[in-house]
């Protein structure tokens, strides 16, 4: 018996150590020289691999950049701070960068937000979203089943009174819950000071249809396009701003279009 | 008669017996790498390499060292290093020679390793008794024939970007049930040869 063990564990050992063996000569073989850069670039970024930058990871991003012809404040996690360590690296000027947050175009929350039946189901916004938007009756607002939360790698989305409540000093606009979202509510905006003007209204029905389903919806009525002249433009049936044109700033963070009512 | 076994087993592991579409295994790769038939082709030889070598070095390693020291139930074990060290290889080769079909295979390449349809082929040749030639030819079958299921699938689905699919049925719903029917499909061949 004792022999046996002394055996396999002799005969394990030597397979593997012929196959380290093997490996050791081709690795040094086969080895492949990368930019020196790219280590230095990488340990710049902040390695979160949230995919903002329009690369799979953090790494996909630093071997781009080695390589040149890529802006380098792409990267929203790391902020201004990672873009002028890039700058110091690859020795080029850094730019200013504009502070985006996610914004969520619905403001039906759960006390508001009409039923048109019970669901049963997987409690996620993608399952319902298939089942004709389960129980939620609007065809175009937020489902409530905090998708987004859950994509949030920053823990910057959370699901308050069944609507999702973006903290803008957490949010880097990396576009996770954009992806996540089955109905494409959210939108990346430009902000300034944490405020934000934006029209808390997905739906494309008839101004009539919408008060049917929801009381705070856009009912496509016009008037801000009056009052505010022209900085909002009702389009097919909805409310969008021209944030170059609207330079009044209100101090109300989840305010919508003004409604007659 | 000898060319005509080395025949049977080749057909039998290429398409009677397929690996992925009768036995099921590999479904992973099967279904992660079969979008493009680029990407396809290069996982299919990818694995058909690693597992012609594979199985003459196992064959080696079961019969001149297992077997002769009355270990063959270290079997499992020296095999997944076997497999392990083949697949390391093969990705500093590609990682090598084609960094694009590198960034293609993406993590299905370091996957070869527990793709288990590598491990099942070598475990099936030490079932069946298989001498060194007839492994040899074994695994390059199971590789052609993963190869050939692969870029079906890949030819599939390339088609499928274009075709209106019932919204319930996009992505992974589509694809199994198209693997499904390739299965049927090769099944069909079963009674071909008995094996």
């Amino acid at each position: 018996m004792d022999k046996l063990v002394f055996i396999s564990i002799l005969g394990m050992g030597g397979i593997g150590l012929f196959f380290a063996c093997v490996l050791a000569a081709a690795n040094s073989r086969l080895a492949v020289k990368e930019n020196p850069k790219i280590e230095e670039i990488e340990n710049a970024l902040p390695k979160v691999n949230c995919g903002s930058c329009g690369f799979l990871n953090c790494h996909e991003y630093a071997v781009a950049l080695a390589e040149g012809g890529q802006p380098i404040n792409a990267c929203k996690p790391g902020g201004e701070d990672v873009e002028k360590r890039l700058a110091d690296i690859l020795g080029v000027e850094a730019e200013a960068m504009v502070k985006k947050i996610a914004v969520v175009h619905c403001a039906a929350n759960g006390t508001v937000r009409k039923k048109k039946a019970e669901y049963r189901g997987i409690k996620t916004c993608a399952a319902k979203n298939m089942l004709k938007g389960g129980d939620v009756l609007c065809d175009y607002g937020c489902l409530g089943s905090g998708d987004c939360a859950l994509a949030c790698p920053f823990d910057a989305v959370k699901m308050e009174d069944g609507l999702p409540l973006v903290d803008p000093v957490k949010c880097v606009a990396c576009g996770k819950c954009i992806s996540a979202c089955p109905r494409g509510i959210i939108s990346l905006e430009e902000i300034e000071n944490c405020e934000i003007i934006y029209v808390a209204c997905s739906s494309r029905d008839k101004g009539p249809a919408t008060r049917k389903i929801c009381p705070v919806g856009c009912i496509a009525c016009g008037i801000c396009q009056k009052v505010s002249s022209g900085a909002f433009e009702v389009n097919n049936n909805l409310a969008v701003p021209t944030y170059e044109k609207l330079k009044i700033v209100e101090k109300k963070r989840r305010d919508y279009v003004k409604m007659p009512n | 008669m000898f060319e005509l076994r080395l025949l049977t087993i080749f057909i039998a592991a290429c398409i009677t017996h397929n690996f992925v579409l009768t036995y099921f295994l590999g479904i992973c790769p099967f279904i992660g790498v079969s979008k493009k038939t680029d990407a396809a082709i290069g996982m299919g030889l990818a694995v058909t390499f690693v597992m012609t070598l594979s199985a003459s070095v196992t064959w080696c390693i079961y019969y001149f060292l297992l077997n002769r020291f009355g270990l063959p139930f270290l079997q499992y074990a020296a095999f997944i290093i076997v497999i392990a060290s083949l697949v390391q290889i093969v990705e500093m080769f590609i990682k090598k020679t084609s960094p694009p079909l590198y960034r293609a295979l993406g993590i299905y390449l370091p996957l070869i390793t527990t793709n288990c349809a590598i491990l099942g082929l070598t475990l099936f040749m030490v079932l069946r008794e298989y001498s060194f030639l007839e492994a040899v030819v074994y695994g390059i079958g199971a590789g052609l024939g993963f190869t050939l299921a692969l870029v079906i699938m890949a030819g599939i689905r390339e088609e499928l970007e274009f075709a209106d699919i019932p919204e319930s049925l996009k992505g992974a719903s589509i694809t199994l049930i198209i693997a499904g029917m390739l299965a049927l499909a090769f099944m069909g061949f079963g009674g071909i040869i008995s094996s």
